[in-house]
């Protein structure tokens, strides 16, 4: 995808801080609102400056992170609590949460421009995936692979080493949403999906689902605030009356409207838009039952926290791996999706509806912060004829237990019953027709 | 198959429902499709590839400043579609899935 305004510049990766919190300061000269360039276009970015980064790893250690209780590494998520615990003294901590810290949640309508958090910064392709460490406790060397994890154990000391520190390769994120839900939870929930769409079921598939399989994973998201004007112009009806006419020897029915010129311009100050930066997630084609993991949304992002490897141990994770530049166009057009729908609210007097002839939707201010948010997922491998495959997810949002999922058919099973189906409505259809016409 | 399945009988199953004659014969030719429809019924209950995250109406958003103009153009009589022709305010184009 290419971007939609050849202005707009991405951040070479930069040591820029902003304090937390900090609101643009940077004026932005408001574009000009040309009537006649009120197309079907949606707004480009408008940042004369760049993007201002927010550094939220200040601090953040790469190797071993210790309890600081005991000093051991081997730490993990409390599910139950939502704290981080030391799994040998069982000292329990909490994370800062990511809103408290950089006051993500405020101020959407002084946005200007783009701000970022630095965990979301451009990819650099030459970047390692694979990292090595130098275990500090012996002096082993650990390797950790970014894209399933930013954690490994060291094979001779056992010690966890980390990785906290952000570095171009999209691995660590701004923030983490741990996961809530636990894992038995999601197991039961995965079944009973499934339980009820056993009957016409892949045959296969019936005697090899097994719940227990599921993995626990974060997925890598962008969660994006937009401050937008919107400018909606086009024509609506109201009907006025509803009556029948004859037409040759039956009954056709008529409506009277008034029509009206309508117009809608506002401010659209949008909170926690979130979407996949994974680009095998983004890819949701009938080929593939990604749309599945895309249903389970939205996620309680208001709870996530600032980013620490801790949070992903006994957890797999995805590595993010597009840029913001990329996902730019699917945020703006999903920010006009959600002025559109916002307009209806004013609309109540067109019941026959509107029609939108120019939609106008200029991004004024965003806010993009990079996130791992927790998914329990089954996934199932098909194998179709012909040497296809399709995978068959089921998944569950481990934050609010949405459940989701696609089951594979039986098609014989299916085409039998859809034939029963057929001959009765066909029969029913006859006796229909005698009877009735 | 199941393009077909998507593009054409859904849609004509749509438009059967909402039609205004749903008079007998309506009613029986919508037994002749029960095949089909039955067909789609299980199929999209079991792989459900028709959901997607409604980003439109799930995510928090906030309207500033609302300002409002709404003018008269005219009367129109003897329409003879319940709704507004070309009518578009409630579409989605953001969605990453597009199933019709
Ligand atoms: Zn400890
Ligand atoms: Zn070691």
């Amino acid at each position: 995808m290419t971007d939609i305004d050849p202005r707009s510049q991405h951040p070479a990766p930069q040591a820029a801080t902003a304090p937390p919190g900090a609101s643009a300061e940077s004026a932005v000269p408001e574009a000009a609102q040309d009537p006649a360039t009120l197309a079907e276009t949606i707004a480009g970015l408008s940042e004369p400056e760049g993007p201002q980064t927010i550094q939220t790893d200040a601090g953040a250690k790469d190797g071993l992170s210790k309890c600081a209780r005991c000093g051991a590494t081997d730490i993990s998520l409390n599910v139950a609590t939502g704290n981080l615990r030391c799994n040998f003294c069982r000292h329990e901590w909490q994370s800062t949460n990511m809103n408290e810290a950089f006051g993500l949640d405020q101020g959407i309508g002084e946005l200007r421009g783009v701000v970022m958090g630095s965990g979301s910064a451009d990819i650099i392709p030459s970047t390692e995936v694979v990292m090595t460490f130098k275990c500090s406790a012996c002096g082993a060397e650990v390797v950790i692979d970014t894209d399933h994890s930013t954690q490994a154990r060291c094979h001779w000391c056992r010690n966890t080493l980390s990785m906290n520190q952000q570095i171009p390769n999209g691995a660590v994120p701004d923030m983490v949403l741990p996961f809530k839900l636990p894992k038995e939870e999601a197991v039961r929930k995965i079944a009973e999906f499934v339980g009820k769409r056993k009957f016409y079921a892949h045959k296969r598939f019936r005697a090899e689902f097994n719940p227990e399989n599921v993995m626990g994973i974060y997925l890598p998201y962008m969660v994006v605030d937009v401050n937008a004007r919107a400018h909606f112009r086009g024509q609506g009806e109201h009907q006025t009356r509803s009556y029948t006419v004859k037409v040759g020897d039956r009954d056709e029915r008529r409506y009277d409207a008034d029509l009206y010129d309508v117009e809608r311009a506002f401010d659209l100050h949008v909170n926690d838009l979130t979407v996949e930066s994974s680009s095998q997630r983004l890819d949701q084609t009938s080929s593939n039952t990604n749309n599945i993991i895309n249903s389970i949304m939205p996620f309680d992002v208001e709870h996530a926290v600032q980013y620490d490897s801790n949070y992903l141990a006994g957890f797999t994770s995805e590595r993010r791996d597009t840029n913001v530049e990329r996902l730019a166009p699917i945020v703006h057009t999903q920010s006009q999706d959600i002025a559109r729908h916002q307009a209806l609210k004013t609309l109540g007097h067109y019941d026959r509806g509107v029609r939108w002839d120019a939609e106008h939707v200029e991004v004024v201010g965003q806010r993009w912060v990079s996130a791992y948010l927790p998914v329990w997922l089954y996934s199932y491998h098909e194998q179709k004829s012909g040497g296809r495959s399709l995978l068959h997810y089921v998944a569950v949002n481990a934050r609010t237990g949405e459940t989701m999922g696609s089951v594979p058919i039986n098609q014989t099973r299916l085409l039998g019953a859809s034939a029963v189906a057929q001959a009765v409505g066909t029969v029913l259809a006859v006796v229909i027709f005698l009877v009735g016409g | 198959m199941l393009e077909t399945l998507t593009t054409d009988v859904l849609p004509a199953l749509q438009v059967m429902a909402a039609s205004d004659e749903s008079d007998a014969r309506g009613i029986g030719l919508l037994f002749l499709l029960a095949g089909p429809a039955f067909y789609a019924l299980i199929y999209f209950r079991y792989r459900n590839s028709h959901k997607r995250h409604h980003h439109e109406k799930e995510t928090e958003a906030s309207t500033h400043d609302m300002r409002a103009t709404d003018t008269f153009v005219r009367r129109l009589t003897g329409l003879s579609n319940r709704t507004m022709r070309g009518a578009n305010h409630k579409e989605v184009r953001g969605a990453l899935r597009k199933i019709f």
